[in-house]
């Protein structure tokens, strides 16, 4: 007999920003997430209620990936977060905060929300179309000749997760390692269509970070595995390869959930092993030296491969099959049941022994250039070597990033600062104009204007952690730093660098609190022959995307008239 | 439904919970350890433990600093088996300047940057204080250099500073006596660096290398154990012929706990000493003087074993035609390993996982004795020495994988209580080529053996780690008593440039913070002190102040100290003369450099973290005060 359940109606929320409950989670959110911005940001650490493993971070993509919300909005930005993270790496929490500081400023400021959207947007225009124009004030073109832009941009991603742990020394020797990475996976003389190569990144644990490297080639771990005769003279000439991406266990692959029935007295086990090593007869005339699977080969196939001569790896795992691919050029061979086709063989060119403290690693070089490289991350413990290992993979995809518009945005919270400044000089040329195209009153475009800069700014000022103040100056509206402890009347002699490195502080210039109002300007760009390169960068593609997606979501959040929730 | 949960309190608490669980851990420091009961209040086991180690184990710490400090202080005791208790007291002591500096307004950026700086120079004092182990106690024959005792000569065969000014502060190499035995007296303030060169590179007579010397140093309290390690290093370089005792393989060594023998009774024996039950022990008895074949297995024997990464499958349904008795198949299975065994000759069998039951039985009435749970290092050893090939199947053996030269002894009946399942050691050896050496630890306390079991790893840990590092650092707080005066000095110069006009307030934050991490040393050389149960916390305090504050004081810290320490005893038995030969005392360089590493490490963590998330909160059992909900 059937019950019947009655079901709930559905839940209808009426205006979710105005919700104090709402309103209170999107604060927290930002408070959570702007702590982190930033070199000196604060770690979060995150754990399960019941307890295991903690993860110490500031990284979005850990972070966001971690929190789950009962709160549908919450949900909404996260998920759009981790979306723009998920594509271009960096600029994840520059994201969170300007478009959570966006609904912020807009239910303060009081606007209609459809005004506020419409502002928004057209401000945002106005920031895009400046920043990809050629006389951009705020973006340097990328040099690939010289190394120094790149080894600064990656040092600025780096450099901006505590949680990694590095001192000086140590961040410049990962940023030249991430730069050296990127540069190998660059193939060269390869006419027709590019396709770039792979890092692969393994980490070592409780080594100093300076022991850290680069290698061209494969590097696959093979601790505890006591096969390999040091001995044997293996690189005279290339290896023939063979790759399974099946398992080679013996037992029963994928049954899903149909069911196999065996007359008793039939040893399927046996069976499978007899076809295993009839595989291993063949790949053994096949004259095949390296055996590797991507998961786990059966001791008994292991122990007659070994016999024969052959070099048996297992547990390739996932990550490392396409770069073992690329390299080899072998055909992954997915079943047990037919011949080995001879086009699935691939070639090694070089093979050795490298060791980095307890684990050790079989070095693989293929046969022509591949662009495959590895990179090797050792760092003191697990917990700033996991961070350590996100952050360099967050470099490599920045890095790639230039090859598509190689430019780079002045880091250190210069750019918001500029950009706010441009955004109010452009916007009070012609009010009327732009409000009566925008059908909003002169009044709502000031206030939309003001709240959409000051977002900017508070994004900048959001990387300040120690309680100092936030500076712009208002020559070329770069972002200043003032530590907390500077009496007032030595202002100017405590003000060295803006955040990004390129202007220098001098009597002759003015500045004033990011919070207070200023005279608009128009933001001079320096000259251009200034040998001063700026110290810290941002990626160009990351940081604009990461700028559209903010606007966009936080007018979407401003646009949700009901939350329905199905309590059923 | 997975929720998550911010806490968002100020960093404080943080490190307020880092000193609370260093201070949990305060008795396991120094020679006198002290031993804790940990008391399950749900299942009402408790736990005796006498190292920092073992209490966290104990503890179950669920809090996410809790659990970063055991990650923290697991990894130390992977990789060193030592060093965790000075680990843990400086994360809390340093936790605890690095909070007074929090109360004071430093920014966490400065105090990270200052407490590095002090770090740099500690380990800069660590690299150049660093004793040689090539000739240590050579001196000790010598009857006129009982004041100097080994501390302050080695300092001079170490490239000396590079400024002199710097030596006049630092020099604890206030005499010097070169290898030889001769004596030289020198003025810090006058060494130089050709002088000190010739010295470092005068040409030994002799290698003298007194490992018994290092050992003793090294012992930090716990004799009984490293008389043990010292009985397992002699043996071994004696089969190794390495007469000077240079390295020390700990991979070769394994410990036997026997319960119900008086302490005295623990020995080191070559050979792997196993405890087998009675029925194994018969078998055993019947293979004794004999040349055994053996087979190593590496995994579990039984039938239904399947190596790692083989995955049963779930839909398999087995269908007979007729209703015939099937066989037992483990009793199939059974038959053809010992008739396989009996064919190759094999009467040993040595399992690095466990063996079922039935199979022991089965082999026992085939006299075949299977001994189980053998670690994978003493399962190589056996391979190498008798050019067996560890397989995973027992079925997969094969002529070659059988190894050859195997002798099994009965070394003692243990026949206690027939409740005991395991009564007797049996010795299996392979004639002595493989260097293979059980030491064996005995209790009349079961819940004794744990903590003796450690006590005897951290000083095989300790010793290796000297022999491998080929230096030793003064101990019983000498070289702490260094790092204070130059983080002091340090401190000093700071607040002198913040004066002038060129310095600013970072470098009076510096000074602070320099100041703050040298008293978190201070604290625990007085804790040291204070554990040996002779001196009082302010005794202790005024002792090293006192150390601290006279001009010359760096006569010989080492000497007063373990004085102090040692003091006691002699107060106990009037016949030791204050002239009685003492003891010299010595750290590891690399334990103690990685514990301090990691201990700021640590730190820096939690002084960098504002908030925590917690993932997976059930509301409906409530929410606490602080928590803010997502």
């Amino acid at each position: 007999m059937s019950r019947l359940v009655k079901k709930c109606p559905s839940l209808c929320v009426d205006l979710p920003l105005d919700n104090t409950d709402v309103c209170n989670k999107l604060r927290l959110l930002r408070q959570l997430l702007a702590s982190c911005y930033g070199p000196t940001g604060k770690l979060k650490l995150v754990h399960n209620n019941i307890g295991g493993h903690v993860v110490t971070t500031s990284t979005s993509s850990v972070l966001l990936a971690a929190i789950s919300s009962s709160q549908p909005l919450v949900s909404l930005i996260t998920t759009s977060i981790l979306n723009h993270v998920s594509r271009f790496s960096d600029c994840g929490l520059f994201a969170a905060t300007l478009c959570l500081d966006l609904i912020e400023q807009a239910k303060q400021s009081g606007l209609r929300g459809n005004v506020c959207i419409r502002l928004n947007r057209h401000f945002l225009g106005v920031c895009v179309s400046y920043l990809q124009r050629g006389d951009c004030c705020c973006k340097v073109k990328l040099d690939f000749c010289s190394s120094h832009n790149l080894i600064a941009l990656a040092r600025s991603v780096i450099s901006s997760k505590p949680a990694c742990m590095l001192t000086g020394q140590e961040t410049l020797h990962i940023s030249k390692l991430a730069v050296q990475a990127f540069l190998l996976t660059l193939p060269c003389d390869k006419p027709g269509t590019v396709s770039l190569g792979q890092t692969v990144t393994i980490s070592v644990e409780g080594h100093s970070v300076l022991n850290s490297a680069v290698f061209p080639g494969l590097l696959v771990d093979v601790t505890g595995v006591l096969c390999i005769d040091k001995s044997e003279n293996l690189s005279s000439h290339p290896l023939r390869t063979l790759l399974f991406s099946a398992s080679l266990a013996g037992d029963i692959p994928e049954l899903g959930d149909g069911i196999i029935e065996v007359s008793s007295g039939v040893d399927t086990d046996a069976q499978i092993l007899d076809q295993l090593l009839d595989l291993g007869k063949q790949a053994v005339e096949d004259d095949v030296k390296l055996f590797v699977c991507q998961k786990v080969i059966h001791p008994v196939l292991q122990q007659y491969l070994r016999s024969q001569g052959v070099i048996v790896i297992e547990r390739l795992g996932i990550t490392h099959m396409e770069p073992f691919i690329l390299l080899t050029g072998a055909h992954p061979v997915a079943t047990l049941h037919t011949a080995l086709p001879a086009k699935a063989y691939g070639k090694v060119r070089d093979l050795s022994i490298r060791q980095f403290g307890s684990k050790t690693m079989l070095h693989l070089l293929g046969p022509g250039e591949s662009a495959i490289c590895t990179m090797v991350l050792c760092h003191r413990n697990e917990t700033m070597l996991s961070e350590l290992k996100v952050v360099c993979q967050k470099t490599e995809h920045v890095l790639r990033l230039t090859l598509r518009e190689p430019y780079a945005l002045f880091g250190g919270g210069c750019t918001e600062t500029h950009l706010a400044a441009y955004v109010r000089h452009e916007s009070t040329n012609g009010v009327t104009e732009s409000a009566a195209a925008l059908g909003c009153s002169q009044s709502e475009y000031i206030l939309g204007m003001d709240r959409f800069c000051s977002s900017l700014e508070s994004v900048a000022k959001s990387l300040e952690h120690n309680g100092g103040n936030s500076l712009i100056d208002l020559t070329h509206a770069h972002h200043w730093t003032l530590p907390a402890d500077v009496m007032n009347r030595c202002v100017e002699d405590s003000l060295g660098f803006c955040g990004c490195g390129l202007v220098e502080g001098s009597s002759s210039k003015k500045w004033t609190y990011l919070n207070t109002k200023y005279a608009e300007f128009s933001p001079a760009a320096l000259t251009t022959d200034s040998p001063v390169q700026p110290r810290v960068l941002d990626s160009f593609t990351a940081k604009l995307n990461a700028l559209q997606v903010a606007v966009e979501t936080a007018n979407l959040a401003l646009d949700v008239r009901y939350i329905i929730k199905d309590v059923n | 439904m997975l929720r998550s949960t911010v806490i968002n309190p100020r960093q404080p608490v943080g490190l307020q919970e880092l000193a609370a669980l260093a201070a949990v851990a305060h008795s396991t420091l120094g020679p006198n350890k002290r031993y804790k009961f940990i008391q399950d209040d749900t299942s009402g086991e408790s736990a005796l433990v006498c190292s920092c180690f073992r209490i966290l184990e104990n503890l179950e710490l669920t809090s996410a600093v809790g659990q970063l400090v055991y990650e923290t202080v697991q990894a130390q005791q992977k990789v060193f088996n030592t060093g965790s208790g000075c680990l843990l007291f400086l994360a809390g002591a340093w936790g605890r300047a690095a909070l007074e500096c929090v109360h004071r307004g430093i920014s966490v950026s400065r105090i990270i940057s200052g407490m590095s700086d002090g770090f740099d120079l500690c380990a800069d004092v660590l690299r150049k204080c660093s004793i040689s182990t090539d000739g240590l106690g050579a001196v000790k024959s010598d009857s006129c250099t009982t004041t100097s005792r080994g501390l302050g000569l080695q300092m001079s065969k170490k490239p000396i500073m590079e400024d002199s000014r710097a030596s006049h502060h630092l020099s604890v190499g206030h005499k010097t006596l070169n290898t030889g035995g001769h004596r030289k007296i020198k003025l810090s303030r006058h060494f130089c660096q050709p002088e000190s060169k010739n010295v470092s590179t005068a040409p030994q007579p002799h290698q003298f290398f007194n490992v018994g010397h290092i050992a003793e140093g090294l012992s930090h309290g716990c004799v009984q154990a490293m008389n043990l390690v010292m009985e397992a290093v002699k043996l071994q370089s004696k089969t190794n012929q390495d007469l000077s005792c240079s390295t020390f393989d700990v991979t070769k060594v394994v410990t036997c706990v026997v319960p119900g023998l008086p302490e005295e009774h623990a020995c080191v024996l070559p050979g792997c000493i196993v405890l087998l039950s009675d029925e194994q022990a018969a078998v055993a008895h019947h293979l004794k003087e004999q040349h055994l074949k053996v087979a190593l297995i590496n995994g579990d024997l039984s039938h239904a074993f399947r190596h790692l990464g083989f995955s049963r499958p779930a839909g398999v349904q087995h269908v007979s035609e007729q209703l015939a008795l099937s066989s037992d198949k483990e009793e199939v299975w059974m038959v053809k390993v010992v008739a396989l065994l009996l064919n190759l000759e094999a009467n040993l069998i040595l399992v690095s996982g466990l063996a079922s039951e039935k199979v022991i039985q089965h082999c026992c009435g085939r006299r075949v004795l299977v001994v189980e749970k053998v670690k994978a290092s003493i399962l190589k050893a056996f391979a190498d020495a008798t050019a067996g090939v560890p397989v995973t199947y027992a079925t997969q053996l094969t002529k070659h994988c059988v190894g050859t030269g195997v002798k099994v002894e009965i070394w003692r009946d243990l026949g206690g209580g027939s409740e005991r399942k395991s009564s007797t050691a049996v010795n299996i050896s392979t004639g002595g080529n493989s260097g293979l050496f059980t030491v064996i630890l005995t209790s009349c306390i079961r819940g004794k053996l744990q903590a003796l079991e450690d006590q005897f790893w951290a000083c095989a840990y300790r010793l290796h780690h000297a022999l491998k590092d080929r230096a030793v650092l003064p101990g019983a707080g000498a070289t702490e008593m260094l790092c204070i005066r130059r983080l002091r000095q340090r401190a000093v110069s700071a607040y002198s440039t913040q004066e002038s006009e060129a310095g600013g307030a970072a470098d009076l934050d510096r000074g602070v913070v320099l100041h703050l991490m040298a008293d978190g040393l201070i604290d625990y050389i007085s804790t040291v002190m204070v554990n040996t149960g002779r001196v009082s916390k302010v005794r202790a305090r005024t002792v090293v102040s006192q150390q601290l504050q006279e001009r010359n004081g760096h006569v010989d810290i080492a000497a007063r100290l373990s004085q102090l320490v040692l003091e006691g005893e002699n107060e106990d038995s009037d016949l030791k003369s204050n002239e009685a030969p003492e003891m010299d005392v010595y750290d590891n360089l690399s334990v103690k450099q990685e514990a301090w590493r990691k201990a700021l490490d640590l730190l820096f963590l939690v002084l960098q973290t504002d908030a925590e998330v917690i993932t997976g909160v059930d509301l409906t059992t409530g929410a606490q005060g602080n928590l803010m909900l997502l």
